[in-house]
């Protein structure tokens, strides 16, 4: 059994999800959702489409370098079933896990303190341009508020209905009730 | 009686939906970038045999935007276009491919070939 990576978002794909298309080179996309299928589609570039894992990594938002990711690797070699083997690479893998959380905490840390330096800097620029120099000395005079007068106007016509045959909708002429 | 239908249901997609099939797809970035552009098969395509099938005999062809044209004065202009402009740009950074992908959720590539164990070394372990 392999888990495959989405082509577009590099999202998991288990056996018996997600569709696959196979270029006339016979290279295979994989993808997860319809999505991510509608987006290779109309070939969008995944490094440019903020949601994908490929955009975050570009963009430097998330750990790149780093010894814990190393250890993930397609291999294809096969290997002889080792019960101590097994055992320690269990074992391994949660240690890892543990450490790769542990850095990407600080690394997530990191970047949010640089960020929040950005948007005070960002918000302290649009305060002095938002004090504009001009400043006006009186307030100017706007038209004199008049008085509502209220108009009462009675209803003469019934409301029509599409329901009733020719009403409103007839090329005959119409002919009031009163 | 009235109108049965939604009005403004009608969007004229029906060719983009059509283009965007897979049966219907053309050359990725990637092809032509790491394939198309190489100069040995730069020269193929664009001296290509005569092509009954093909736009204009498959005679005027552009490599970066993998496309057929009729004339000689359609490819010239269209070289000279804002499509083909964009189209090269686009191409001088790196395409995206599935290895990219891949490490992208964090998963590498490990291409050393198994190491050949003689039945010795094997029954010694």
């Amino acid at each position: 059994m392999r888990i495959e990576k989405c082509y577009f978002c590099s999202k998991s794909v288990y056996p018996g999800h997600g569709t696959a298309f196979v270029r006339n080179d016979a290279k295979v996309f994989r993808f997860c959702t319809s999505k991510c299928h509608k987006n290779f589609k109309m070939k969008r570039n995944p490094r440019k489409v903020r949601w994908t894992k490929a955009f975050r990594r570009a963009a430097g938002k998330e750990m790149v370098i780093d010894s814990t990711i190393d250890f993930e690797k397609r291999r294809n070699v096969p290997v002889r079933y080792d019960r101590d083997l097994m055992r320690s690479t269990l074992q391994a893998m949660k240690r890892i896990a543990e450490v790769k959380k542990r850095r990407e905490n600080a690394f997530w840390k990191n970047r949010m303190a640089t960020s929040r330096e950005k948007l005070k800097t960002h918000q302290r620029k649009l305060t002095t341009k938002r004090q504009s120099p001009v400043r006006l000395l009186e307030p100017m005079p706007g038209p004199a508020p008049s008085e509502k007068v209220k108009i009462k106007i009675k209803a003469t016509e019934k409301p029509k209905s599409a329901l009733v045959a020719g009403e409103g909708r007839s090329m005959g002429m119409e002919i009031d009730h009163d | 009686m009235g109108r049965l239908r939604r009005s403004r249901t009608h969007r004229a997609q029906r060719d983009v939906h059509r283009a965007s099939r897979t049966r219907a797809r053309t050359k990725d970035l990637d092809q032509i970038q790491l394939i198309d552009l190489d100069p040995k098969n730069r020269a193929k395509l664009e001296a290509q045999e005569l092509d009954y099938e093909k736009p204009g005999l498959a005679q005027h062809y552009c490599v970066e935007c993998a496309k057929y044209y009729e004339t000689d004065s359609a490819l010239q202009s269209h070289w000279k276009s804002k499509v083909h402009k964009r189209r090269c740009k686009a191409l001088k950074e790196p395409a995206y491919t599935i290895e990219e992908s891949e490490l992208a959720a964090g998963l590498g590539r490990d291409d050393r070939r198994a190491v050949a164990t003689t039945p010795d070394t094997a029954m010694s372990q």
